[in-house]
């Protein structure tokens, strides 16, 4: 299971929340000026760890075809660095506890647990039982002053980074994001929306995150990027209720048309899954929708993305088929059938 | 329809506000609608602007002052004392570090500790760990915590007059750092 399959609390807003690690091991150089043999050699002390733990299953990403690495990518599963890099590489993940452990990527050891909706206690639990694994069986790099040694020294400390994926079309629209932004800045969390380049039609999708990881806790980090989450989420849901009752009637048109696309357009491309996923969404988390729940949406905008399409369709060869694939996949969703 | 400032563009925003009885409309271009936005003219939201999503500045800032290096490791550079002290694990000097923006290996942190020192300490405030560590530190910390408490509440006992506490908690104090030595 991934956390875009199945419902979690505050989903409204909170789509997803993370949790990742970095660990090294105290022998081998970081991952930009590791040779092939160490990788090779990192690769196998860890699977050798997680070897007969838990449901933990163990992939060669070296061999794996390029659109499996981007759909995994796509799932939030393995960073976009780790899946195009040209060096010995695997993941080590266990699907029980929605962990994912990268090997080698920038450093040796990166440890992700990704859940649904609003879970940060949850998903450091759990990224930390696997990280307990690993330092009973390895020596990872540490020092008293510095804890845990990174290749970058902005994951010193901790090697922690916590953060949620919000749903954000009030604060979008109002562009109280800036501010936010801003506001973040300053105690020491960032926002960046989620598919960077300047790309307009993103979903509204946002990620709030830790910038600070040396002196601070791994529940103090928690705990802040919580309270400042539920305050988002509190000011996400007014300014919504604000747009809800503001407009006479033009906003729940303008989600009912984007919901007629969605169940009968025939082709559908990613820009226009985006900026229907946001509608849909809203107007579901508002109740204008029924027919269609926030989680099946979410499984929608991960399975409708291209190498995740593909890799469901591998008879797909023109960018049309893909868009009528997508048109599909969305109907089926919405139908139930998926 | 035509924005009603510019009368150019297509009119994307379209707002409508009543307050006190007096209702205000707007249809505007995006162009527009920021800037009147910026005046302060308009300010809540409308589904029309769901698209333009506002690129975010400020965030990558940080890391373009990475490894900004300190004026003592520049004499160093210039010397070239940081390109013949190398690190024995990965081999890099610290030009090497600096060029890299990134850190070589685990000890690159204990062999450049001192050029380090000021980069670490300005991306993050600090430069001293409080949170977990693995195992075999563990038991170290802990103990280290223990001699922070106590020195802690020696000065309390000091300044209180409580001398005969004072003496039990220096004794506490050097058993502790004499387990610590071993
Ligand atoms: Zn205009
Ligand atoms: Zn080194």
């Amino acid at each position: 299971m991934m956390w875009y399959e199945s419902a979690g609390r505050d989903n409204d807003v909170a789509v997803s929340s993370r949790v990742r690690l970095a660990r090294n091991l105290t022998d081998y150089p970081f991952g930009s000026l590791l040779n092939d043999a160490s990788a090779k050699e990192i690769i196998e002390r860890v699977k050798n760890v997680f070897e007969g733990v838990g449901d933990y299953t163990f992939t060669d990403y070296s061999d794996l075809e390029e659109i499996e690495r981007k759909a995994a990518v796509e799932k939030h599963k393995v960073s976009a660095e780790f899946a195009s890099s040209k060096k010995p590489r695997a993941l080590i993940e266990s699907e029980r506890k929605q962990v994912y452990i990268m090997t080698p990527e920038e450093d040796h050891i990166r440890i992700q647990s990704i859940l649904a909706g609003f879970s940060l206690e949850e998903a450091l639990s759990r990224a930390r039982e696997a990280d307990e694994t690993i330092d009973g069986a390895l020596n990872v790099a540490y020092n008293d002053k510095l804890g845990y040694l990174t290749h970058c020294p902005t994951n010193l400390g901790t090697g922690m980074r916590a953060s949620v994926m919000l749903f954000l079309p009030a604060l979008t629209i109002s562009g109280g994001i800036r501010a936010l932004s801003a506001q973040l800045g300053k105690i020491g969390l960032t926002i960046r929306g989620m598919s960077g380049e300047g790309s307009s039609a993103d979903g509204c999708l946002y990620q709030v995150s830790n910038q600070i990881t040396l002196g601070i806790s791994e529940e103090e980090i928690v705990s802040k990027l919580s309270k400042i989450t539920e305050s988002i989420i509190e000011k996400e849901r007014n300014l919504r209720q604000k747009i809800k009752s503001a407009d006479n009637g033009r906003f729940e048109d303008r989600v009912m048309r984007s919901y007629g696309v969605m169940m009968y357009a025939t082709m559908i491309d990613t820009n226009e899954m985006m900026r229907l996923y946001a509608d849909v969404r809203l107007g579901a988390a508002l109740g204008i929708i029924d027919g269609a729940s926030l989680s099946e949406l979410d499984k929608m905008m991960v399975r409708g993305m291209a190498a995740n399409l593909t890799c469901e369709n591998k008879e797909i060869k023109t960018p049309e088929e893909r868009d009528r694939a997508r048109a599909e996949l969305i109907r089926r969703i919405l139908s139930g059938a998926e | 329809m035509l924005c009603e400032r510019c009368k150019k563009n297509e009119a994307t925003v379209f707002y409508k506000e009543t307050i006190n009885g007096k209702t205000k409309s707007y249809s505007l271009c995006a162009e527009c609608a920021a800037e009147a936005e910026k005046a302060g003219d308009i300010e809540t939201p409308h589904m029309d602007a769901f698209f333009s999503s506002p690129s975010i500045g400020g965030i990558d800032s940080l890391f373009g002052s990475l490894f900004s290096v300190p004026h003592y490791a520049k004499r160093a550079l210039s010397e070239g004392n940081a390109e013949t002290k190398k690190c024995s694990l990965c081999g890099s000097a610290f030009g090497d570090l600096v060029k890299r923006g990134k850190v070589g290996c685990p000890k690159c942190y204990e062999v450049f500790a001192d050029e380090l020192d000021a980069t670490i300490r300005e991306i993050h405030g600090t430069t001293t760990h409080t949170g977990s560590a693995p195992k075999r530190f563990k038991h170290d910390r802990e103990l280290k915590q223990k001699i922070k408490n106590l020195e802690a509440e020696l000065k309390e006992a000091i300044k209180d007059e409580n001398y005969e506490r004072a003496a039990e908690i220096r004794d506490e104090v050097k058993a502790l750092k004499e387990k610590e030595e071993n």
